[in-house]
C-alpha cells in the first residue's frame, strides 16, 4: 500500500493497517487470524484462519490519545517550537514533556532547557467564533519569542469539531514569515488508538522535513529510528564501518533532514515504521525488513540484513561472532539467576513481541502477554516485519495474549490469571502501578532501546533482578490496600468477562 | 526596586491569550478534586487522552502523588462525535456500577460532549433518579481552569449529594475550603495540618478532601456545620457562598494559609472568635505549639546566625506560583525570617473580581517596602518580569515550579518547587504550613541553599 504524503493528514493506522485494540486468544491465533489480511473488513485476501475481529467491551477507562505522542514527538525535535490548538488541558502535556526533553537531553549531553511549546489557550468564545485568530497570534508569539526553525501546529479535539483551518493559517505565515510551518493534524477521537501519533508526526517530517533533493547516497549512513534514549546503535553498528542516524526520540533537525541521503533505515520498533517505510517509498532508501534485534538469533539476522544491503558482508560474521562471546559468560549468569522465574510482558504491539523474545531467551517462563494495540499488517507489507509471527515461531505460542488499550480493569484480570513472579511494561499507563499494588514487582521501561542486540538481553536480564527484591515493599502494600473493584471482578481472570464473544 | 503595576490581561485576546509554560490544567482537570475524595469515583465523557492527561500531569509527574487512577470515560472516537455519545456514556455507567464499587460516582463531561451537545445531565439524572449515589460535575476543558472546576464538582455534590438539610446547625463543626489537591503538590499534608490545628482549638472539621477526610458521608454533613471556613486568596469564596446562599451559613474568609507562629496564632484566633470558641482552650493550644516551634526556631537561629556556617544565605524572594502558596510562602519569608519581597508573580489567572483582593493582602505583608505583586502566567512574560527585577545587592531565592528552574540558574539563586509542575520533589505527606510544616519549609529551603554552596 502507498502512503499518501500528498495530503497533510496521515491516514489513521486502523484505515491503513487494520489495527484492532481489542482481543483476547492465544498468541499463535492471533498471529494466524492477522496473516497480513488487513483486518476485519477486508477478510479473504490474505492467508487469516477467520476474521480479525474485535472484541467490544462496555466497559472503558481513560487511555490515551495520539495528539498526545504527535505532540511529544514534536516537542523534543530541537530548534522547534509547537503550538497546540486546543484549550489548555490538552497542554497539561507539556509539563511532562519538560521533564522528558530535560532527561533526555542531559543523558544524550545537549544543553538542559525547558522545550518551547505554546497553547493556543481556546476558550468558550473561540469555540463559537473559531480559534484561528488566535493560532495567528501564537505562531507570530513562538516565531517573535523563538526564532525556531520550524513550527509544528498541532490540532485538537475540538479544533476538529469546530473545523478551524490549521493548513491555510499556517500556509499564510509560513509565506509571510519565511518559517517552516509543519500542521500536525492528530484530533484524539480521530483513531482509537493513541500510536497513531506516532503516524501524524513522521507524516510531517517526511512531509516537510527530509530533504526533498539530497546531493548523494552517503553509503555509510544508516538511519536507525527509535523511541528515545540512549544511543545503544552505534556500538553494534559502528564496527560494521556504519555512521548512525538516530532519528526520532529527540532529533536535531539535520538528522531528519539527511535521512533522505543514507543508505538504508532501520526501525527499533515496527509501530514507528511509517517514516521508513516512506523514506523507501519517497527516496528509495530501503527499510530493512529482518525480524528485530530481540535476542542473539534475531540481533545476527538483523546485523546480516544491514551488512547485506550495505555491502559490509565481509565484516559482519565476525562482528557477530564477538559480540556473542563478549555477552556469553554474563548470559549465562543471568540465565542461571532467572530460571524458574515467571514474567508478564505489557508494551505496544511489536515492542511487547521484542521484550517476550528477550524474556524467553533468558530462560523466563512467560505464557501471558499483554499488548496495547494490535497491527496485523506493517506499511510495508511485507511478511518479515510480522513479528508476532517470528516470536510465535522463534520461541513457541503464548497461550495468554490480551490486546487491550491500557485498561486497569483488564490488566487487573489479565494478572490475576498469569499470577507472575514479576511484570516488564512499558511505562506509561497504568499496568505499573497496578502491578506493584498487587504486590508484583515491576520493571518499567522508560528508554526503550534497554532490550535490544545482545546488550538488550543484559541490560533487561540486570534490571529484572534489580526489582525483584522489592517484592517485600509491594506486597506489603498488597496487603494493606485495594482497588475499586466489587468482589467478584477482583476474583475474575478473563479480561474480557464483560464482553459479548467476537464473531 | 522596581514596581509595575498589576498587570491586566492584554485585551486582543479576552483574557486567555496563548500561553507558555502552562501552569494549570483545564476544568475537567478537577477530575483530581473527586479523585481526592475518599471513596468518590470519578467517570469522564471525553475524549481518550484527556482524564489521563490532567491526572498524569497534576499528580504523575508533579510531586509524584500518586492516587488512584482507574477512571472509566467513554473515550469518545468518531462514532460518539459523529451520532452523539450520551448512549456510550449510559453504557459506561451501567458497566461501571457492575464492576466497580464507591460511595459517590461523579461524572465529569470534557470539551467533546458540549460541543457536540449530548444531553449529559439527564443521563445522570437517571441513575440518580434510581438511587445510584451519583452527580455530574459539566467540566468542558475550554471553560476555565482546574480551580474553576474544582468549584464547580463541589457544587455538583453539594447540590446533588449532600443531605437537603432543613434542621439546626451542629455547633463547633467547620466546613474547610483551601488549597487546591494535586495543583499544590504539599496538599496532603497541609490539610492534615490545617485538620489538626482545628481540632486542637476545638472545633470539628469537614476537612472535604485528603487521607483524612471521611470521604462522601463527610460531604453529606456539609449542610449541618456551623460556618464556612473559606482560607485560601480566593478558592472557595464561591462555594462559601452558594452554601451562605443555600442554607444560610455564614463564611469566615482568611486569605493567607498561615506558615509559622505568628501567622498561625493569628489565624486560629481569628477563628476562635468568628466560630464563639473558648479562648482559654485556644490559647493554651497556641502556647503548647509554640513552645515546640520555638525551641527548633532557637536551634535553627544558630544557623541562621552564620555562627557556624559560610553560606551566603538568600535575601531577596522571588515567587512564581499560585496565589495560594505565593501569598503563604511571601508572608513566612518576609514576617518571619526577614527577606526582602522582591517580585511576586501569581500564576492561576485568578477571577478579576478577586484580584483587588489578592493584591490587598500582598500589599499589607511588609511596611518597609511594597511588595511588587503581578499576574502573568505565560512563562515567557514571568521570566521577563522577573529577569527585570532589580536585584541589585541582593542574593536572590526562587519559589516556582519546574519552569524556574532555568530562570533560578540564571539568577544563580536557589529554586524551591512549590507548585505544578513539581518535578523535581518526591512528596508524600510534606507539609509547609502551620506550626510543623513550616519547620520543613525551613528545612527544604537552607538544606538546597548549603547543598547549592557545597554540590554545585
Amino acid at each position: 500500500m502507498t502512503l499518501n504524503l500528498k495530503h497533510p493528514e496521515a491516514e489513521t493506522r486502523e484505515q491503513r493497517l487494520g489495527t484492532i485494540t481489542q482481543w483476547e486468544g492465544c498468541a499463535s491465533d492471533l498471529a494466524r487470524d492477522s496473516a497480513f489480511t488487513s483486518g476485519c473488513g477486508k477478510a479473504g485476501r490474505g492467508a487469516g484462519g477467520k476474521r480479525l475481529c474485535e472484541q467490544d467491551s462496555p466497559l472503558s477507562q481513560a487511555s490515551m490519545c495520539a495528539e498526545c505522542i504527535a505532540v511529544t514527538n514534536a516537542t523534543i525535535i530541537q530548534d522547534s517550537v509547537v503550538i497546540q490548538h486546543s484549550p489548555i488541558g490538552c497542554a497539561a502535556s507539556q509539563s511532562f514533556t519538560c521533564r522528558y526533553y530535560r532527561d533526555l537531553a542531559a543523558r544524550r549531553g545537549w544543553e538542559v532547557k525547558n522545550p518551547q511549546s505554546i497553547c493556543t489557550n481556546l476558550t468558550e468564545r473561540d469555540m463559537v467564533f473559531g480559534g484561528v485568530g488566535k493560532l495567528e497570534q501564537a505562531i507570530r508569539t513562538a516565531w517573535a519569542r523563538h526564532r525556531p526553525k520550524v513550527i509544528f501546529v498541532a490540532s485538537s479535539c475540538s479544533t476538529g469539531i469546530i473545523g478551524d483551518d490549521i493548513d491555510s493559517t499556517a500556509q499564510a505565515l509560513e509565506a509571510e514569515l519565511g518559517v517552516t510551518i509543519v500542521t500536525l493534524h492528530c484530533e484524539g477521537f480521530k483513531s482509537k488508538h493513541w500510536s497513531s501519533g506516532w503516524d501524524v508526526i513522521e507524516h510531517g517530517i517526511l512531509r516537510r522535513l527530509v530533504r526533498k533533493d539530497p546531493p548523494a547516497r552517503q553509503a555509510d549512513l544508516i538511519n536507525v529510528i527509535h523511541l528515545g534514549g540512549p544511543d545503544v546503535f552505534s556500538p553494534l553498528l559502528e564496527p560494521l564501518g556504519l555512521r548512525v542516524n538516530l532519528v526520532m526520540g529527540g532529533s536535531p533537525l539535520d538528522r531528519l533532514a539527511r535521512m533522505s541521503e543514507a543508505t538504508a533505515t532501520a526501525t527499533m520498533c515496527f509501530v514507528l515504521s511509517y517514516l521508513a517505510t516512506g523514506l523507501e517509498q519517497e527516496y528509495g532508501v530501503p527499510e530493512v525488513k529482518a525480524p528485530l534485534p530481540y535476542g542473539q538469533d534475531a540481533t545476527d539476522e538483523w546485523l546480516r540484513d544491514i551488512a547485506r544491503m550495505t555491502g559490509r558482508e565481509d565484516r559482519v560474521e565476525a562482528l557477530i561472532a564477538r559480540e556473542r562471546a563478549r555477552v556469553a559468560p554474563e548470559l549465562a549468569r543471568l540465565r542461571r539467576a532467572l530460571a524458574g522465574k515467571r514474567g508478564f510482558v505489557a508494551a505496544g504491539a511489536a515492542f511487547a513481541h521484542g521484550l517476550l523474545a528477550d524474556l524467553r531467551e533468558l530462560g523466563v517462563t512467560v505464557d501471558a502477554a499483554y499488548s496495547f494495540h494490535h497491527d496485523p499488517s506493517t506499511d510495508s507489507g511485507d511478511p518479515r516485519q510480522d513479528s508476532l509471527s517470528h516470536l510465535v515461531e522463534t520461541w513457541g505460542d503464548v497461550a495468554h495474549f490480551t490486546v487491550s488499550p491500557d485498561q486497569h480493569f483488564q490488566a487487573h484480570a489479565a494478572l490475576q490469571r498469569a499470577k507472575p513472579d514479576f511484570v516488564i511494561c512499558r511505562h506509561t499507563g497504568s499496568i505499573a502501578a497496578l502491578a506493584g499494588r498487587l504486590g508484583i514487582p515491576v520493571l518499567p521501561i522508560f528508554y526503550s532501546n534497554d532490550g535490544l542486540g545482545y546488550d538488550g538481553l543484559i541490560t533487561i536480564g540486570r534490571a529484572i533482578l534489580r526489582i525483584l527484591p522489592r517484592r517485600r515493599f509491594y506486597q506489603d502494600v498488597a496487603a494493606h490496600s485495594s482497588f475499586p473493584y466489587q468482589r467478584w471482578w477482583k476474583d475474575e481472570t478473563n479480561p474480557y468477562a464483560l464482553s459479548i464473544p467476537a464473531v | 526596586m522596581t514596581s509595575l503595576s498589576p498587570n491586566p490581561a492584554p485585551a486582543s485576546c479576552g483574557g486567555s491569550c496563548p500561553l507558555e509554560q502552562v501552569r494549570y490544567a483545564c476544568t475537567l482537570g478537577a477530575i483530581t478534586s473527586v479523585i481526592a475524595i475518599p471513596g468518590a469515583q470519578p467517570i469522564t465523557h471525553c475524549g481518550p487522552g484527556c482524564a489521563s492527561k490532567q491526572f498524569h500531569a497534576l499528580s504523575g509527574i508533579s510531586g509524584y502523588q500518586g492516587g488512584e487512577f482507574q477512571v472509566p470515560s467513554t473515550n469518545m472516537g468518531n462514532r460518539e462525535v459523529i451520532f452523539g455519545g450520551a448512549d456510550r456514556l449510559d453504557t459506561v455507567i451501567g458497566a461501571t456500577l457492575k464492576v466497580m464499587e464507591a460511595d459517590l460516582f461523579v461524572v465529569l463531561s470534557g470539551c467533546v460532549p458540549a460541543l457536540i451537545g449530548d444531553d449529559v445531565a439527564s443521563v445522570v439524572s437517571g441513575y440518580r433518579k434510581r438511587g445510584v449515589p451519583i452527580v455530574f460535575a459539566e467540566t468542558n476543558g475550554y471553560q476555565g481552569n482546574n480551580f474553576t472546576g474544582h468549584e464547580i464538582v463541589a457544587r455538583a455534590i453539594i447540590d446533588q449529594y449532600a443531605d437537603d438539610y432543613a434542621g439546626p446547625v451542629q455547633p463547633g463543626l467547620v466546613n474547610v475550603w483551601s488549597l487546591l489537591p494535586y495543583q499544590n503538590p504539599f496538599w496532603r499534608g497541609d490539610l492534615e495540618e490545617i485538620q489538626r490545628l482545628l481540632d486542637g482549638i476545638g472545633l470539628e472539621v469537614n476537612i472535604l478532601f485528603g487521607h483524612s477526610s471521611r470521604g462522601a458521608e463527610e460531604w453529606r454533613q456539609v449542610p449541618r456545620a456551623q460556618f464556612n471556613l473559606v482560607l485560601s486568596p480566593w478558592l472557595g469564596l464561591e462555594t462559601a457562598r452558594h452554601l451562605e446562599q443555600k442554607y444560610g451559613q455564614p463564611f469566615l474568609h482568611i486569605p493567607t494559609v498561615p506558615i509559622g507562629a505568628r501567622e498561625t496564632g493569628r489565624f486560629l484566633r481569628a477563628v476562635a472568635d468568628f466560630a464563639g470558641l473558648d479562648r482559654d482552650r485556644v490559647e493554651r493550644f497556641i502556647a503548647a505549639e509554640e513552645r515546640r516551634y520555638y525551641l527548633y526556631l532557637r536551634d535553627f537561629s544558630a544557623f541562621y546566625a552564620g555562627c557556624t556556617s559560610q553560606y551566603q544565605l538568600p535575601s531577596a524572594l522571588v515567587v512564581v506560583s499560585d496565589s495560594a502558596y505565593n501569598l503563604a510562602v511571601s508572608a513566612f519569608m518576609i514576617d518571619q525570617l526577614g527577606l526582602v519581597p522582591a517580585c511576586h508573580i501569581i500564576t492561576e489567572n485568578p477571577p478579576e473580581a478577586e484580584r483587588a483582593g489578592i493584591v490587598a493582602a500582598f500589599r499589607a505583608l511588609s511596611d518597609d517596602s511594597e511588595v511588587p505583586v503581578y499576574f502573568a502566567e505565560d512563562g515567557y512574560e514571568i521570566d521577563r518580569i522577573v529577569r527585570a527585577t532589580d536585584l541589585t545587592g541582593h542574593l536572590p531565592i526562587v519559589f516556582g515550579t519546574t519552569w524556574e528552574d532555568e530562570l533560578a540558574k540564571a539568577l544563580d539563586a536557589p529554586l524551591i518547587e512549590i507548585g505544578y509542575p513539581c518535578t523535581d520533589e518526591v512528596v508524600l505527606s510534606r507539609s509547609y504550613i502551620g506550626y510543623r510544616g513550616a519547620l520543613h519549609l525551613i528545612e527544604r529551603i537552607y538544606t538546597t541553599v548549603v547543598r547549592a554552596e557545597t554540590m554545585g
